[in-house]
């Protein structure tokens, strides 16, 4: 399970939802992190898709993570697109997930983050749909 | 196959800003800008109308409102051709499929001259604006877009990774930016010409940490046009021409990050690309004389020196600070100014590249002339470098 925040806004641009890509956004509001894996392989891909990117079938389950990992890389955004003008300076990392997925999202928080240092996501509820963020581990 | 390409003239708009507001009352069009541009190429290199066969566009911006551009540059052009008649998109990489669109129909026998030419206006569009396009084009619209990961982004990641492993610096990076103006300054195409130093690119304002305004590329519109022509009909010419010796291309399967972990700043579709077109070329890099690189900021022309063997792994930057990538160095890097001060008009960002290849191989770069270039590399990327296009080009002076 990752913590659930609320973000008190509406989302500046929010994700668009398919019938299958529903049961990660319906998933993440409970606290749960989870992507697909090929059923052959068990190989994990992110985002998650109805098909499996290796083995090129549609033999996948959902598989659940635990939002633990460590920051590879990360930045701060002083020129944003028009939508996120109001987020601005805002934080963006590349997290890599402790099942060995690695993916790109929002860092939050005030603490400090240098490279190789634990970090955790958490699901954030906008007023109007949800999303999630990276932010350093016990912060 | 016994055929081989060859570029025979070259003609381009200096990068700046072209494009009106859509209110303007005088407005500076696309087809009139890139048409005067054509009859000069074609003037210039000595050629009859009659001989070309293709058409081959970098797409344009969305911005021009002209649509089914190719075919009705064709038209404004009154030009009838067996070769083709298209627009290309690649992302970056678009003027770089361009040419090699139009190199495609020479080496199939369909042409025997084509050109690879296009035009990209955009700057009447805001940043910000621009941005809200371009992050959907850098990134997955639903899984990165949300964050607002805007396409340079990417490559400041790549900057702190990189510095992170290899105990590189912002004012080693910052050097690039330098290095570069300096060269833009010598070049009458370039979009930024006033010399910089070292202090001025760090007192900029932070864009996206850890590069400032300088080290990022600018808002730029361009045009440019390339004769490109079957060997036996340049020698025909009987003057210098400029052969494609071998290109590489690889797509590592990834669009912007691999979500298997794997060395992000290695840039591995560079050097898969690289060691195709060295190996095809029967050459090394450090047989180059003088390389020009796609790249937007100045990290990705240090780590994309270092994939195509250009410079050690590791050591780009500290390269770049030492002068070693400027003009009169080992291997001089961006000698056109690179994206950052010769400007980025993106969609033919490519073929300003093979312009800057074409004057150094034909001894016209004036100023910024690499003594006795022989042998030139261009790259054209796109995503993270996510793909890459290198191209090995020489000078034929018999």
């Amino acid at each position: 399970m990752i913590p659930v925040i609320e973000s008190g806004q509406a989302h500046p641009y929010p994700p668009r939802i398919t019938e299958f890509t529903r049961q990660f956004w319906d998933a993440l509001g409970e606290g749960r992190f989870m992507t697909t894996a090929g059923v052959e392989t068990g190989q994990l891909t992110f985002p998650p898709k109805p098909v499996s990117p290796h083995a090129w079938d549609e033999e996948v389950e959902w598989v659940e993570l635990s939002g633990r990992g460590t920051l590879y890389a990360h930045t701060t955004v002083h020129a944003s697109p028009s939508a996120f003008v109001g987020d601005l300076p805002y934080r963006i990392c590349i997290v890599d997930l402790e099942e060995g997925i690695r993916l790109a999202t929002r860092l939050i928080g005030s603490a400090e983050v240098s490279i190789g240092a634990a970090v955790e996501l958490v699901a954030v509820r906008h007023t109007d749909g949800l999303s999630y963020a990276a932010r350093a581990m016990n912060s | 196959m016994s055929r081989s390409v060859t570029i025979i003239g070259a003609s381009a708009l200096p990068v700046g800003k072209w494009q009106t507001q859509p209110d303007a009352e005088t407005q500076v069009l696309e087809h009139e800008v890139l048409a005067k541009l054509v009859v000069d190429a074609v003037k210039t290199a000595g050629i009859d109308k009659g001989d070309i066969q293709g058409l081959s566009f970098a797409m344009n911006r969305h911005y021009t409102l002209q649509k089914y551009f190719a075919t009705f540059m064709a038209s404004y052009l009154r030009l009838p051709c067996y070769g083709n008649v298209s627009e290309v998109l690649g992302n970056g990489m678009t003027g770089g499929w361009a040419f090699e669109n139009a190199a495609n129909d020479i080496l199939l026998g369909r042409s025997k001259v084509s050109l690879a030419l296009g035009i990209n206006f955009e700057t009447a569009a805001r940043a910000q604006d621009h941005m809200m396009s371009s992050m959907r084009a850098t990134g997955d619209v639903d899984f990165h877009a949300p964050f607002g990961i805007t396409p340079i982004t990417w490559y400041a990641l790549d900057a702190s990774r990189y510095i992170h492993e290899y105990g590189s610096s912002r004012r080693e990076l910052a050097s690039v930016a330098v290095k570069n103006r300096m060269h833009a300054s010598l070049n009458p195409l370039a979009q930024f010409r006033k010399p910089i130093t070292l202090d001025e690119v760090l007192d900029q304002r932070m864009i996206v940490e850890p590069l400032g305004l300088y080290e990022v590329p600018p808002r730029s519109d361009g045009a440019v046009v390339l004769i490109l022509a079957e060997e036996d009909y340049a020698k025909s010419l009987g003057r210098p021409y400029v052969r494609v010796r071998s290109r590489g291309f690889y797509h590592e399967g990834v669009h912007q990050l691999s979500d298997v972990p794997n060395d992000m700043t290695a840039f591995g579709a560079a050097r898969a690309a690289g060691e195709q077109a060295f190996a095809d070329a029967g050459l090394l890099p450090t047989d180059i004389d003088v390389a020009e690189l796609y790249a937007p900021c100045t990290i990705v022309e240090v780590l994309v020196s270092e994939a195509l063997g250009l410079t050690p792994r590791g050591n780009g930057g500290k390269w770049a600070a030492e002068g070693r990538t400027s003009l009169g160095g080992e291997i001089p890097i961006s000698t056109s100014g690179g994206l950052t001060s010769r400007g980025h008009p993106a969609y033919v960002t490519p073929l300003y590249s093979f312009v800057e290849a074409y004057e150094q191989l034909m001894g016209l770069a004036d100023e910024r002339q690499v003594k006795d270039a022989e042998l030139a590399l261009t790259s054209a990327e796109l995503g993270n470098y996510n793909a890459a296009l290198v191209h090995i080009l020489e000078g034929v002076h018999s």
